[in-house]
């Protein structure tokens, strides 16, 4: 980094800044102010509701009142529960997608369109498209499990059903994220490599086992870190599904977050819980990142 | 201590058809136990996908494929006791060398000692025991085409087959890793399919050569019958460095001698003569670049004629010359200080004993 640069390296350079320039003041016009703003109101008093309290400075208070909220950790621990549950099951159901698509096909339509359209629809259409799944009365599942002999589901007004619904609805709303970015990984992987190893005498499956999965980690890691992130910010789905509900029991931290601010205008103490979700989700984000760089396999070979 | 394993592999009226284009029109070829034959053409001829065909990569259309007595049409890759080296050389990118060598003995169930002493074996044969550890992004290109020559020589097959294996090697790599794998054939004496459009490789390596064109076997004989008993215009011209070139003769009225358009005429060769052509028909004559040289009389039975020099490539220790011979272009092998430049007219004298005859429609020799 210290040597020196050529004057053509120079103008490069300066022509990179004055080209980037205008996308960092808009980055930091709707991003990093934004950002800013968010952290000095978690420091201080602000509720709508009660507007002649002014926006007091009070310090790490509504920090301390988080610590103890219970209803805060109960909403930590259900978005967690949706990160273990739906972030493996994303990949691995857009890795068998993406397996799929890459099969040679001649009618290659019907499976783009399966891998496309949960993509392509809105997350809140999902989450009533799956709560109409799950409803008692005239709901897909039900039907099919009265069809089958089996009794009906009081899915989502019971805690475990609710999650498992949830949790399906969201597994299949982001898979196919998944699968498109496996997908470009698995082209990428030489057909030669495949006819080698069949010469070599492996079997289909361990081709899978010795070939495309380590060739695919690297794409495999891009997924889960991207489903991850998504997956901490958890909304609209559950949301539409069950509104957190039975009593609490499906809400998430942004859901919490949502209801603190917009329904009980507390922006003060919606502020802290936001800047505490963004601090949660950049540990675990850095930790996957720390994980990729560290392993020779990973990336370039 | 190693039982010598080896099989014949015999191709019976093979046919390929991709889609609805026929890529292999029944082809006929047998490999002799130990034979190091090499499949030579130009791109698209279908080489690979013959090559392809004996390892199991590409289902046969038609006719039979036999490995060691046994028809293998319906066996997998693995079953077929083959061995092959790609021109990617497809080398698994996320394993050690040690492993990549290994690869074919652990799916096969070896055991980790057996697999450890037959990967040193092979190490040491090719001189790769220090980049064990690495993995094939750290190695040049030669280390790599080594890794995959040993990962084939590991699984001791009775058949290896190679996909142009030196084509991603510099000129002189490529020599040097020719003679290696010479000396390997030498070694383990397994039987050797090898594709390549290079006919240097084709000559030095094989025992037996068969051109291919278009999907169809033009010739499958030692290299030294390619080179002097080429049996159509299409293989005299294809194998040769510099080729053969070719120049169109009239038969005269009983068939004994021949004429250039410039009115030199030509005898015959031998057995040519007695009733071989047939009078006022017109032949294409073929001349190695040794057979026109430089000079009156330089060649015994020569006929002399003057030629016109178009281009001189000095190579070193010759001269090869494009010259104008009674309106045919003609490439003459000239000792390297010979005086003439470009231009030039001069006088060469014609090999006419060594002259191929070729059917100007069929393309076939007219055998003397
Ligand atoms: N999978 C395939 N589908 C359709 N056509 C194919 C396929 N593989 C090969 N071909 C066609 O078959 C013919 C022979 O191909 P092949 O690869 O055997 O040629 P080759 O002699 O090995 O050429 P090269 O020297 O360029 O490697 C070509 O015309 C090619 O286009
Ligand atoms: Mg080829």
């Amino acid at each position: 980094m210290t040597a020196k640069l050529s004057s053509l390296e120079r103008s490069e350079r300066r022509l990179g800044i004055a080209l980037l320039a205008p996308a960092f003041a808009l980055l930091a016009g709707v991003v990093l102010y934004p950002i800013y703003n968010l952290i000095r109101m978690s420091f201080s008093e602000n509720k709508l509701t009660e507007p002649w309290l002014a926006k007091p400075w009070i310090g790490f208070e509504n920090y301390a009142k988080a610590m103890g909220d219970e209803r805060l950790w109960e909403a930590t621990w259900h978005t967690l529960l949706y990160v273990i549950v739906t972030v493996p099951g994303a990949v691995a159901l857009g890795l068998g997608l993406a397996l799929l698509a890459n099969q040679p096909f001649r009618v290659k339509w019907p499976v783009r369109l399966g891998l496309l359209l949960p993509w392509a629809l809105p997350l809140v259409f999902a989450g009533l498209i799956f709560r109409w799944f799950f409803e008692y009365q005239q709901g897909l599942v039900n039907n099919a499990l009265i069809w089958i002999g089996l009794s009906p589901v009081n899915w989502l007004t019971q805690e475990g059903p609710a999650f498992f619904a949830i949790c399906v609805a969201i597994i299949w709303k982001t898979s196919s994220f998944a699968a498109l970015v496996l997908l470009a990984g698995l082209q990428t992987i030489p057909k030669s490599l495949y006819e080698a190893a069949e010469v070599d005498g492996a079997s289909k499956w361990q081709q899978f086992w010795e070939i495309t999965l380590p060739m695919l980690k690297p794409a495999i890691i891009v997924a889960l870190i991207f489903r991850t992130i998504t997956a901490i910010q958890t909304f609209d789905i559950p949301k539409a599904m069950t509104d957190g509900g039975p009593g609490n029991a499906t809400e998430t931290l942004a859901m919490y977050i949502h209801k603190t601010t917009i329904d009980s205008l507390d922006f003060g103490y919606g502020s802290t819980l936001a800047v505490l979700m963004f601090i949660a989700s950049a540990i675990l984000t850095s930790i996957y990142l720390r994980h990729t760089r560290r392993d020779p396999s990973a990336g370039r070979h | 201590m190693r039982e010598r394993r080896v099989a014949a592999v015999t191709i019976r009226k093979v046919r390929k058809v991709f889609g609805k284009v026929e890529v292999i029109h029944g082809v006929d070829l047998t490999f002799q136990d130990g034979e190091f034959v090499v499949l030579v053409g130009p791109s698209g001829c279908g080489k690979s996908t013959l090559l392809r065909m004996i390892a199991g990569l590409e289902s046969v259309t038609d006719g039979e494929i036999d490995i060691g007595g046994v028809v293998v049409n319906d066996f997998a890759p693995r079953d077929r006791d083959i061995a092959m080296v790609f021109q990617d050389y497809a080398l698994y990118p996320h394993k050690s060398v040690y492993d990549n060598m290994g690869f074919g003995l652990k799916m096969r169930g070896a055991s980790p000692s057996e697999i450890a002493e037959r990967v040193k074996e092979a190490a040491d044969v090719l001189q790769i025991g220090h980049l064990l550890d690495r993995r094939p992004g750290q190695l040049s290109g030669g280390q790599r085409q080594r890794v995959a020559m040993g990962r084939a020589i590991v699984r001791r097959p009775r058949v290896f087959l190679f996909d142009e294996p030196l084509s991603n090697l510099d000129a002189q790599l490529r020599a040097e890793v020719r003679i290696e794998i010479k000396k390997l054939h030498q070694r383990f004496g397994t039987t050797i399919v090898y594709v390549t459009h290079d006919q240097v490789e084709a000559m030095t390596l094989a025992d037996r050569i068969a051109v291919l064109r278009g999907g169809v076997l033009e010739q499958f004989a030692t290299p030294d019958d390619i080179y002097n008993k080429p049996a159509s215009k299409f293989v005299a011209g294809f194998m040769g460095s510099p080729p053969m070139s070719f120049a169109r003769l009239t038969a005269s009225a009983d068939g004994k001698t021949l004429a250039m358009p410039s009115g030199t005429v030509l005898p015959a060769r031998g057995g040519l003569v007695m009733g071989g052509l047939s009078g006022g028909k017109s032949y294409d004559a073929g001349f190695r670049p040794e057979h026109v040289k430089l000079g009156a009389d330089a060649l015994p039975g020569g006929v002399n004629t003057t030629a016109r020099v178009e281009i001189l490539e000095p190579l070193g220790a010759e001269t090869l010359a494009l010259l104008t011979v009674g309106g045919a272009v003609l490439t003459g092998r000239f000792p390297p200080q010979a005086g003439v430049k470009s231009g030039d007219e001069v006088t060469v004298s014609l090999g006419a004993a060594d002259m191929h005859l070729f059917d100007t429609e069929t393309g076939r020799a007219l055998v003397a």
